[in-house]
Parts: C-alpha cells; structure tokens; sequence
C-alpha cells in the first residue's frame, strides 16, 4: 500500500492553479533573470530540449506571440537537454526572447514533477500576472498548448480575466 | 491542464482535435485506401499489354511516390494500424467488385471517359460481352 501510494505520489503532478515557484533563466551570454522579476505581466514559459523539433516548432509559435502580445507577455524558455547550446538555439530560429539554461532537477521541481521522471517537451507553463500557474503541459506533453490558435484563446482568457477594472 | 476557471474559447480547441482526428484516423485511411487503389490500377494496366511501357513506367512511379509520401506524413503508432487497415479492406473490397473498366467516346463531348462496370451490374456486363465478342 505504501509502496502504491509512493509511485502515485512521483508520478504526480503540481496542481493548476498554483503559485509559480521561483526561478533563475540564466542566458547563455550570463545574463540572468528572475521569473519574479516579470511579475504584472503574462508569463509564457516553456522547458524545451534543443534538439526536439516540437520545442523547434514552439519557439516559433512564442516568437510570433512576443511580438503580437509585447506590451502584455513576457515570454521565455529554459532548455534544460543536457550540452544544449541555447546561444545557437536562438540564432539558429531568430529568437527575441530570453532563452536559458538549466538542469532536469530545476525543470521537474518547477513543474511539480518527480526528479528522474521522464517528460515529453515541450512543457509549456502559462503564468497570470499576479504569478499564478494557469496551464501545464502534461508530464508527457500536451499538443493542444503549442499550437497557435489554443495559446491565443487561452492568453485572451488570461488578459481578459486581468483587465483592470 | 488548464485552469477550469479560465473562460477559454473552445474554437481553438476544436480547430485542434479536428485537425488531429484528420491526421491520426483519417489520413491512414485514405493512405491505405490508395496504395491499394494505385497497385491495382498499376497491376490491371500493366498486365492488359497494350498499354506503351512508358505510361506503365510513369504510373507506377507516381503510385508509388504517392503511397511513400503518405506514409512519410502519416503520424506513425500503433494507433493508426487498424485505420490503415480499414482503408485497404476498404479499397480491396471496392476493387473485387469492379468487373471492368472501359473507356467509351461521350457521344456529345467527344472524349474518352472511365466508366466503371461493377459485378451488379448485369446489363453492363452483358453489353460489354457483346461488343467483345463483336469484335472477334
């Protein structure tokens, strides 16, 4: 039973909403930033592997909506594949926005996932501005959040529910 | 997982699982259906011998481009077997029951069309027996 209850337990996932954790997107050019530090604005975050084409392909898509939402939503992606070399990630797709690096613990302990646990990438987070979590990926990944038309729907929610009154 | 209290619309989403529905059941399907329908073409016209061996070269080409692209784009799993399967039984079943397929000159438009006779059709068979059987 107890056994049962510990594999439930790691196979377990942070619930949505929840607070954002905090976390250090550290540029491969040493520039750091703090998640805290985007708070008052929409946060589209995604953990990519470098070498994954969905994640090649969402990056896209997060470009596209970093110029369309830039008054309103921070963007950022943090690779977390081992030997990634997010510096030619980003020249290589004509990013605008941060992109850093960091380890699996890092990435599985932000997303509420146990370490060690494998994970379908892209893993796309979705943060309102008050640095609530309002949409995660699926441990295994969740396609309906890396295409275009659901994230727009879903970050007009998230500006619509924070208008100011 | 997405925040149930959030008032998203579902057009996007729906958008979505169309889109997917079209590409995992759908596509093998379709792809499944015309490999068959293409090998059987290329198989019937190849074995009629009258047909110059460059089309046959050509035709077989493009069938097999086509069935290759197919599989290419097809989102590969174990899912999409049963669909790819339907998608042959489908066109093998559609194939047993043609009889033959001849191509008479439209009186009015003066070109030549396909015309399909299938196993049913009793009065198609019989008049394409007889315009053989003229010919001899």
């Amino acid at each position: 039973m107890a056994f049962l209850a510990g594999s439930l337990a790691l196979c377990a996932q942070g619930p949505v909403p929840r607070p954002a954790p905090e976390l250090k997107i550290v540029e491969a050019s040493g520039k750091t930033a703090m998640l805290s530090s985007f708070h008052g604005r929409v946060v589209l975050l995604a953990f990519i592997s470098t070498q994954c084409p969905h994640c090649q392909r969402v990056s896209a898509v997060f470009e596209q909506f970093s110029k369309e939402f830039s008054a309103r939503l921070q963007v950022a992606e943090v690779a977390f594949d081992e030997g990634a070399d997010s510096a030619a990630f980003v020249k290589r797709f004509g990013l605008s926005f941060p992109v850093g690096n960091s380890s699996s613990d890092v990435a599985h302990d932000f997303l509420g996932i146990g370490r060690g646990m494998r994970l379908g990438t892209p893993q796309v987070v979705v943060i309102d501005r008050s640095g609530m979590i309002r949409a995660q990926s699926q441990r295994l990944g969740s396609p309906i959040l890396q295409t275009y038309d659901c994230l727009r729907d879903l970050l007009k929610a998230i500006f619509k529910l924070e208008a100011p009154r | 997982m997405i925040d149930h209290s959030l008032a998203v619309s579902p057009l996007g989403a729906i958008l979505f699982h169309l889109k997917q529905g079209f590409w995992l059941y759908a596509w093998p399907m379709i792809i499944g259906f015309l490999t068959i329908l293409g090998y059987q073409v290329l198989g019937r016209v190849g074995m009629m011998g009258a047909v110059k061996w460059p089309v046959v070269f050509g035709l077989g080409t493009v069938v097999s481009m086509v069935s290759l692209a197919g599989w290419v784009m097809m989102a590969r799993g174990m899912h999409m077997i049963p669909f790819y399967g339907c998608g042959v039984g489908l066109a093998s079943a559609m194939m047993s029951r043609i009889y033959a397929v001849t191509m008479p000159i439209h009186p009015r438009l003066k070109v030549r069309l396909v015309r399909v006779i299938w196993r049913g059709d009793s009065e198609g068979i019989e008049k394409l027996q007889k315009a053989l059987r003229s010919k001899v």
